[in-house]
């Protein structure tokens, strides 16, 4: 069993080295680094003898120092004898390697002899590899919109696949982009227009969506379980099928071009997300309270301005963040109802500047940059607040 | 100062009969014990005092006004919810005031009601925190003194204790106790614990199926019990009930129990199966008694200052509870007086 398990260890633990260090590898053949091979057998044949001489070893030296140790040594051979690269790869390789050795530090010949711990390890490294290859997956296109945005025109005319950001120019020509597309494509325009659709989406789908939450949670009435289950059946339709429907309706009505002619649609979409979400929320708070309210005198208004709304925060947040990203985003309403560049919203703006041959592509990224960082602050600034754990303490748990 | 009523109450879900019939006049001041095993209807009579649950049929008076249409508001009543809601986005001040403060009282008589409140129930250094950061015992006391800021005519428990653990249970229990005689309010209580009830009753109201048992004094519940029902609700082990066949039916005032002929005075016995109760602890090991029986002991529980003996006779199971220091023998005797004889219907004849 102890050997079995000592073997998989120091393969999977070696595969994990290799895996990782080979994505320090191809970013740094990005950043313009010439690498001819990538010494697999090298790698390999160091993460088989680190893997053994971590287990080895033990706690006979202290994590810290052996981390170290064992960085070093990898480094030295690696990038410094072997291969003779620049001092921040070789940086980005102990860093690597430490965070590996590190990770291993916690296995030891102890309990590697329990049965299970093959799993113990699989499992574990699976996470990280995981975690590892989607992040890269996800965060490669981020880097390349960041990167092609900080370019200038002939940067990007001569190299286009030059990876790298040059840090040597000063400021104003690294952000020149970002002036432009507010100087001259009217960019701040773009983000008022997209805040108030988004931001107004939000109030009037909490303003309709709280009420019939709550009345889908607690009130009975004719048709409550058909309209609960059938709230839902908007979203069976394709936005596509009731874009040409709502779009000659909307002609008629004088609606396009119109911020108000959005708000119905992004309202009218995300609404029924919004009621589901919330009463499900609303169905989790115990009734006692409300009872103890009723005997408070509280009205039903009362109840659910002073109790329930107070007890849903975290809901109530986590479905106007989502109102917010869908209508922020929404793009394919928005490209069909305007056409009228004064009443773009960002993501359409950014569709009309890309459909013109003219736009340099640093510009589009810039737009691109700019669409995307609201959304990501607005989420970790709420974050906070979709923690639940609120309603704990008023019964019973 | 109050007096609550109940004419002919009716009360069901759906075709689910929860009450039938309910009558009780209350007496001034009184703390009233409505006891019974769960879904009696206990919790639903005290919900429908309080207006959270509707009457079907029949009328509850307080101090002789009906209250059927009344908005719970304004009945005059106060309710200590067995999960304590308290409001845990409120601080204990703002739990205990809220409804005060939705009736726009002043702000100095919130703040003295409150405070009077917190001082009764010892409660006025908590008085900033929130309800998460409170023990559960706490949090019950916070739950009663919303109730008594609302200065209420009657007091509504709902198993008020059944959350707490042992210990704090019998606390809170001495604390209720000295509340009612300090601040001398009706109060009702619903539990389904036994103990509760015997301990904190002036009366106590047994409910089975909806319908009331018996209604009475501690005292005359554990020694007159009306019914089998209520004489095996009361007392820990319950009662031993045995049945008595027609045969051992011996004549009009004789009958034949473990073998033994028992006669009773006063009494005319219908030539039918009767049963006999006998409460654990009357039954005594080694003490002269009016009679004894060799029963088969099958399991003595010790429970330090008592034990609990499973006795076997014949195909009857009994229990007997004796202080530990009795020495233990198969030899059982108990006393005519304590026997209690329930007809056929499992109704009590009294002697």
């Amino acid at each position: 069993m102890k050997t079995k398990n000592l073997i998989l260890f120091t393969l999977i633990s070696t595969f994990f080295l290799i895996f990782i260090v080979s994505i320090w590898k191809i970013l740094a053949t990005l950043q313009g680094l010439n690498i001819q091979n990538f010494n697999l057998q090298i790698i390999f044949i160091f993460g088989v003898l680190i893997s053994f001489a971590n287990l080895r070893i033990g706690n006979k030296i202290k994590g810290f120092y052996k981390s170290i140790l064992f960085s070093l040594i990898f480094v030295i051979c690696d990038g410094y004898l072997i291969q003779k690269l620049p001092l921040w790869y070789n940086i980005g390789i102990f860093l690597i390697l430490y965070f590996f050795v590190n990770k291993i530090n916690k296995y030891s010949f102890v309990n590697l002899r329990e049965q299970h711990s093959t799993q113990i390890i699989f499992f574990e490294f699976l996470t990280l590899f995981g975690i590892l290859f989607f992040s890269f997956v996800i965060l490669f296109p981020f880097y390349m919109m960041l990167i092609t945005s900080f370019k200038t025109q002939i940067a990007l005319l001569v190299n286009p696949l030059d990876f790298s950001i040059n840090f040597g120019q000063d400021l104003t020509s690294l952000f020149k982009s970002y002036f432009v597309i507010f100087e001259s494509y009217n960019f701040g325009r773009y983000i008022l227009t997209s805040t108030i659709v988004s931001v107004g989406t939000v109030i009037i789908t909490l303003i309709f969506a709280i009420p019939a939450a709550y009345a889908i949670a607690r009130l009975n009435f004719f048709g409550k379980t058909f309209m609960s289950t059938s709230i839902l059946i908007i979203y069976m339709f394709p936005a596509i099928v009731l874009v040409i429907p709502l779009y000659t309706i909307f002609s008629q009505l004088g609606l396009r071009n119109s911020i108000e002619g959005l708000l119905i649609v992004y309202t009218a979409t995300t609404l029924p997300v919004a009621i589901y979400m919330l009463q499900g929320y609303f169905k989790s708070i115990p009734k006692e309270l409300e009872e103890a309210a009723i005997l408070d005198k509280l009205s039903w208004f009362g109840i659910i301005t002073k109790i329930i709304i107070p007890l849903s925060i975290p809901a109530i947040s986590s479905v106007a963040l989502y109102v917010f990203m869908i209508a922020w985003n929404e793009f394919l309403f928005s490209l069909m109802f305007l056409d009228n560049p004064n009443s773009f919203t960002l993501s359409r703006a950014i569709q009309y500047l890309s459909g013109d041959a003219e736009t340099p592509r640093q510009y589009l990224m810039a737009g691109s940059v700019i669409v995307t960082l609201p959304v990501l602050f607005i989420f970790v600034y709420f974050e906070k607040y979709l923690v639940s754990g609120l309603t704990a303490g008023s019964v019973k748990g | 100062m109050a007096n609550i009523q109940f004419k002919g109450i009716h009360k069901s879900f759906g075709s689910n009969k929860i009450i039938s019939d309910f009558n009780l006049k209350g007496k001034e001041d009184e703390f009233l014990v409505l006891v019974g095993p769960s879904g009696c209807g206990k919790s639903t009579l005290l919900r429908m005092i309080a207006g959270l649950e509707k009457i079907d049929n029949g009328e509850i008076f307080i101090n002789d006004q009906k209250i059927n249409e009344l908005h719970p508001s304004k009945r005059q009543t106060a309710m200590v919810f067995q999960s304590y809601a308290l409001y845990p986005h409120m601080s204990v001040f703002e739990n205990m005031s809220f409804g005060l403060k939705i009736e726009k009282r002043p702000k100095e008589e919130i703040a003295s009601k409150v405070k009077e409140a917190a001082k009764i129930l010892k409660i006025e250094e908590l008085l900033d925190r929130r309800p998460k950061e409170l023990s559960g015992g706490q949090r019950q006391r916070v739950a009663i003194g919303r109730a008594i800021t609302r200065n209420p005519k009657i007091f509504l428990f709902d198993e008020p204790l059944s959350n707490l653990d042992a210990a704090l249970r019998a606390e809170m229990r001495v604390e209720i106790s000295k509340l009612h005689n300090q601040i001398k309010t009706n109060m009702i209580y619903v539990t389904h614990d036994q103990v509760e009830a015997m301990t904190l009753a002036d009366r106590i109201v047994i409910l089975n199926n909806g319908n009331i048992e018996q209604v009475g004094t501690p005292d005359e519940i554990y020694n007159n019990p009306s019914n089998i029902f209520v004489a095996q609700f009361i007392g820990t082990p319950k009662m031993n009930i045995l049945e008595i066949s027609e045969e051992n039916m011996i004549s009009e005032n004789i009958l034949k129990l473990f073998g033994l002929e028992i006669k009773f005075n006063n009494i005319k016995f219908e030539k039918t199966k009767h049963y006999i109760g006998i409460r654990p602890e009357h039954l005594k090991f080694n003490q002269k008694s009016d009679f004894t029986f060799n029963p088969e002991i099958e399991l003595i529980e010790n429970l330090g200052n008592e034990k609990i003996i499973y006795l076997k006779k014949d195909k009857d199971q009994l229990n007997a509870k004796i202080s530990s220091n009795t020495e233990i023998s198969n030899k059982i005797g108990f006393n005519l007086q304590d026997l209690l004889i329930f007809d056929k219907n499992k109704i009590r004849i009294k002697l």
